[in-house]
């Protein structure tokens, strides 16, 4: 037989191997580690992002972010209403208005992050179905 | 939706690892129960005892996963995950410094066939490798089980490239001898038939 024959036949017979009779339970044990590595990663994953969430919003907290949201707040809920009392159709939703306090900006400020949270939710998941 | 994990088995290897990418895991476990004994056999054939087999073939598959977006599909996939099994397998030793490639190799083992004749002689590839030195085996079964080159052998093994040349030359006579039928003419036992 010559050198590249017996070469040749060498690759062939590597190749050739046979199937083991736990061929399946090996499948199985692969799978279950891959499955187990993949809940590990999300709960890591989870867990991080809620750490960082507290950190994160532990540091606006700090930083007096709110007590500037509520100056904001009340600053634009003054605008919104001088512009809707110059128009002469509107007198009665300056009224309504009115009656609200600083909690009404509030409120719209925390509907804005919310809805900041809940489309940042529907991306991740987006991309992650993608 | 994605297939169901009866109707994968129809599917093509390159299909699945295309579900493999997305995250297909049953898609995985399809190729895994495909190619499993394979990349076992291999590691078995390199010299790892059976459960150690099964550890580094395990670990080979979860490896194949994270890099399966690599896969390019210039080879088959059963030869990219041996070739990612035999340098674990490699590394292993190299970590455990059982693998000496160095060293000198052992004498000559006993004449190949054992005194049996024609036929009988060629014994099969597993049988033949036990033959071998730990080195010699371990090289030929990375450039003929493992399909890498002798560079990327000896690079995987960290061993001058003519370490590797000549213990996978001393392996391939050893399993030659012990494998190719040998003809009556060159078999003097069978000639005095």
């Amino acid at each position: 037989m010559s050198d590249k024959t017996f070469e040749m036949d060498l690759e062939r017979q590597f190749a050739a191997s046979p199937i083991l009779a736990d061929a399946d339970v090996f499948a199985t044990r692969v799978t279950a580690r891959l499955d187990r590595g993949w809940t590990f990663r999300q709960m890591l994953i989870g867990g991080l992002g809620i750490v960082g969430g507290l950190i994160g919003a532990g540091q606006l907290l700090g930083s007096g972010l709110v007590s500037r949201l509520e100056t904001l707040g009340a600053q634009s809920d003054t605008l919104v209403k001088s512009g809707i009392a110059s128009l002469p159709a509107a007198r009665g939703l300056t009224t309504l208005l009115s009656m609200g306090s600083s909690m009404d900006s509030q409120v719209l400020w925390m509907s804005a992050a919310l809805g900041a949270v809940a489309v940042g939710l529907f991306v991740t998941r987006a991309i992650r179905e993608l | 939706m994605a297939p169901s994990p009866h109707s994968l088995a129809s599917v093509h290897d390159l299909d699945l690892v295309s579900l493999a990418v997305t995250g297909g895991r049953d898609a995985f476990g399809e190729l895994v129960r495909r190619h499993g004994s394979a990349v076992r056999g291999l590691l078995r054939r390199m010299g790892a005892d059976p459960i150690l087999a099964d550890d580094l073939a395990q670990d080979a598959f979860l490896a194949a996963f994270e890099q399966i977006a690599d896969f390019r599909g210039e080879g088959t996939f059963q030869a990219w995950v041996k070739r990612i099994a035999a340098r674990l397998y490699v590394r292993r030793w190299r970590r455990d410094a059982r693998l000496d490639l160095m060293a000198e190799p052992p004498e000559p083992s006993a004449a190949p066939g054992g005194g049996e004749s024609g036929a009988a002689n060629r014994i099969d590839l597993d049988e033949a490798l036990r033959a071998l030195s730990a080195s010699e085996r371990v090289c030929v079964s990375l450039c003929y089980g493992g399909g890498l080159s002798h560079v990327e052998a000896a690079l995987a093994l960290n061993a001058p490239l003519g370490t590797v040349k000549s213990h996978v030359k001393r392996g391939l006579d050893k399993l030659r001898a012990r494998m190719a039928p040998r003809s009556p003419l060159e078999d003097p036992e069978s000639a005095h038939v």
